[in-house]
């Protein structure tokens, strides 16, 4: 059981170790199964190590447990009573024996719960429910299941009793519980179907917009494209966030290892090395947010606060043919009100690539330094305006480094007014960015560099 | 231990909640499982909530509980080795060594050139470097304690990551290397806390080898219980509204959310001012015991009177 469950789990997105299924099984031991609530507190405990995990611990163990427990044929058993399989009456329960269908016969006839629902799950088990991939495998799995319990036995059953007279509310009795079998079964395929394959179509979703172009997301995918975005900039986050700090071997801190050494009385006993305090990279990002490239510029930004953590200086700027500063926007409200803000604001107008870059200048020119990227996300196209690779050349001048990205596919640079050709030769790095892959590529890119 | 595989284990752990009750800690059924559980799997417990759920306060519940001596360590940046887990005590090794300066002569007599003298020195063995010379730091205080400690390993999240790997030797094997004694292994593993207010993401490693505890904000009844067992002078009609009043606050959109123990301060506060029943204008004066944030304060200011109403209403 224990197993399947993990399965189950693992299906659903939370991530269970084999250490740990080792633990849950120790858990297991010691716990029993006879109190549930105890049993949850206790596995929840052992596998799910996170907020979120929890939540989805919860959810999988409440389908999981509760699959197996109430074969809902209970609750709408119509009086059995005057039911009378002379022929046939055995007193044995045993799941699966060699005669399975006499066993369910006996089984409905004395509305053993305990016993139907143990053969449900034998049956289950030995057609190999925990396998099923997609919906289309229900009725296969549904019919396996009923044969392997003895349907056809039951069936055999009715069969003979329909031509008798006297058997008619027998039949009549015989053929519901039939009916709320078939249900049962039915239901308990649909859960497996539920449990083991809940996030599959989800994961092909998320595989499927991570290479999807920005520009070309439906409305309706935002949400998951937000999640997307959390999800891999705490990916991001956990990978850069740890080198911080490295030792300068070779090089003595005297004031440091004095102090340290006061407490042996002077004696030079610890050595301190001189250490990088490495530097939070500081990030300007300039979009266009004119016509196709907004799209993109919106999960730019998105991604881009959303890794706080590892850039926490980030300046952000709007322009199409004015230019503006919406790092506060961004900071305040959520992505989608400040993204709207700023299209409504700064995204009309034909764009002006020249006035752009040397407002840009004059703004911030003076705080770009040997730490500041510059990200540059455009098509480049100036529209036969000036196309201000002097200002773009005065900032690569000062800054670490200019990357731009353009969400265009590389054919089609330097085709008509686009005038890749002279501001690509002013930056220190022309990228693609049409795909949140680009993207996380280009964002794991700036975090690397700053340590 | 024992005694733990005797009985069943829900009985245990009924008990145990009581008896942690006893010492003014009102547990869940999930905080006392925990508990069970990582004494019956000898496995640390990691705890993560909110600021001011509890979680330090359940180590140390656990220590009186258990009648074992409570060791802790507050975790911070910066923190290494030598703070953690032991230091060679220098100053009393060259005290030694002064001292036996003058009795070395005596020492080395007989020796007629210098191979023999430092076989003799060899004889001594390293004494210096001895568990006599050792200062113990919180990791091997625990393991050196016989008959068991809880083990407090607070706040770990504010530790450096290569601190955190240093800590899976003693999680998992309770044991720890000293190049120059060697292994040390704890006779009795402790009883090990860590806690995190999930600054940042734990690693997997160290998630792998302790069960997790979460601890959310209490709901109402047990917050309810939880101010009665803690302040027993305060009127009861005064304790359901300040909880009704306290969750309702939870609900808004603030920057820090009042936790357990503000929900403490502010009923001892209440309890010394000597209230009755809550006044939108006492409320409001003693508002700052609640709410950490200017902001927050002058974001809840025009809401008192009616969350007030509502709380007597409730109640």
């Amino acid at each position: 059981m224990l197993p399947d469950f993990i399965k189950a789990l693992r299906a659903s997105n939370v991530a269970v170790s084999t250490a740990e299924s080792i633990d849950a099984n120790k858990v297991l031991t010691t716990i029993g199964i006879e109190n549930k609530l105890l049993l949850k507190y206790s596995l929840s405990m052992a596998l799910a190590k996170g907020i979120d995990d929890k939540k989805r611990f919860d959810e999988c163990f409440d389908v999981f447990f509760n699959q197996n427990t109430q074969p809902h044929l209970i609750t709408n058993a119509v009086p059995l009573l005057s039911l009378e399989f002379t022929d046939e009456s055995r007193n044995t329960t045993d799941t699966l024996g060699s005669s399975e269908g006499e066993t369910l016969l006996s089984i409905l006839k004395t509305e053993d719960k305990v016993a139907l629902q143990q053969l449900l799950a034998a049956a289950a088990q030995d057609v190999q429910l925990q396998n099923i991939r997609i919906f289309t495998q229900r009725g296969v799995y549904m019919r396996r299941i009923l044969e392997k319990i003895g349907i056809d036995s039951v069936d055999e059953h009715l069969y003979q009793r329909s031509s008798d007279d006297q058997e008619k509310s027998n039949f009549t009795t015989l053929k519901n519980l039939k009916a709320s079998l078939i249900e049962d079964v039915a239901n308990i395929v649909e859960k497996s179907l539920l449990l083991y394959t809940a996030n599959s179509a989800n994961n092909l979703r998320e595989e499927i917009l991570q290479k999807t172009a920005l520009a070309r997301i439906e409305v309706r995918d935002f949400k998951v494209m937000k999640q997307l975005v959390t999800k891999l900039a705490k990916k991001l986050t956990s990978i850069h966030s740890r080198r911080r700090r490295r030792a300068k071997r070779g090089h003595l801190d005297v004031r440091q290892t004095i102090r340290k050494n006061i407490q042996y009385d002077g004696v030079m006993f610890d050595t301190v090395w001189k250490r990088i305090q490495i530097d939070r990279p500081k990030v300007i990002a300039l979009c266009d947010v004119s016509g196709s490239v907004s799209q993109v510029a919106r999960f730019l930004l998105l991604f881009l606060y959303s890794v706080s953590e590892i850039i926490p200086k980030v300046r952000s700027f709007a322009f199409s043919n004015y230019l503006g500063e919406v790092t506060g926007l961004f900071e305040s409200s959520s992505a989608e009100v400040a993204l709207a803000e700023t299209i409504r604001l700064w995204g009309s107008g034909s764009t002006d690539y020249g006035g752009a870059l040397s407002e840009l200048e004059r703004l911030v020119g003076d705080e770009i330094d040997h730490r500041t990227t510059v990200l540059i996300l455009g098509d480049a196209r100036s529209n036969y305006g000036d196309s201000g690779h002097l200002a773009l050349r005065r900032i690569h001048n000062r800054a670490k480094r200019v990357i731009w990205l353009n969400p265009e596919p590389r054919s089609f640079w330097n085709t008509g007014d686009s005038e890749m050709k002279k501001l690509g030769a002013c930056c220190d790095k022309v990228d693609p960015c049409r795909t949140l892959n680009h993207l996380e590529r280009i964002i794991s890119d700036i975090a690397r560099t700053a340590t | 231990m024992s005694q733990i595989s005797k009985l069943s284990s829900e009985e245990v752990i009924r008990t145990t909640r009581k008896k942690l009750e006893k010492n003014g800690y009102i547990a869940t059924g999930q905080i006392a499982t925990a508990l069970y559980l990582a004494q019956a799997l000898v496995k640390p417990i990691l705890i993560e909530g909110p600021p001011g759920v509890g979680k330090t306060e359940l180590a140390i519940a656990t220590s009186k509980l258990l009648d074992k001596p409570l060791i802790r360590l507050q975790c911070y940046e910066g923190l290494d080795e030598s703070k953690a887990l032991y230091e060679w005590k220098y100053g009393k090794q060259l005290l030694y060594t002064q001292v036996l300066k003058e009795k070395l002569s005596d020492m080395l007599d007989g020796a007629r050139d210098l191979t023999q003298a430092v076989d003799k020195l060899h004889a001594f063995d390293d004494i210096f470097f001895s568990e006599a010379f050792v200062e113990p730091r919180p990791l091997l205080k625990a393991l050196w304690e016989k008959n068991g400690a809880v083990l407090l390993i607070d706040e770990i999240d504010k530790s450096d990551q290569e601190f955190e790997a240093f800590l899976l030797e003693i999680l998992q094997d309770y044991q720890i290397s000293i190049p120059e004694i060697g292994t040390v292994r704890a006779k009795t593993p402790p009883v090990v806390f860590l806690t995190s207010n999930n600054t940042r993401e734990i690693g997997d490693a160290l998630k792998r080898r302790c069960l997790h505890l979460y601890i959310p904000f209490p709901e109402h009844k047990l917050e309810q219980k939880i101010i009665e067992t803690q302040i027993p002078d305060l009127p009861q009609a005064l304790s359901k509204q300040v909880v009704n009043f306290v969750q309702s606050l939870r609900k808004l959109d603030l920057k820090k959310v009042p936790s357990i123990s503000e929900t403490l301060d502010w009923a001892r506060a209440l309890t010394l001012l000597n209230a009755t029943d809550l006044q939108p204008q006492l409320v409001r004066s003693t508002l700052n015991l609640l709410l950490k944030f200017q902001d927050d304060i002058e974001h809840t200011n025009p809401e008192v009177t009616a969350l007030v109403r509502n709380a007597i209403k409730d109640s």
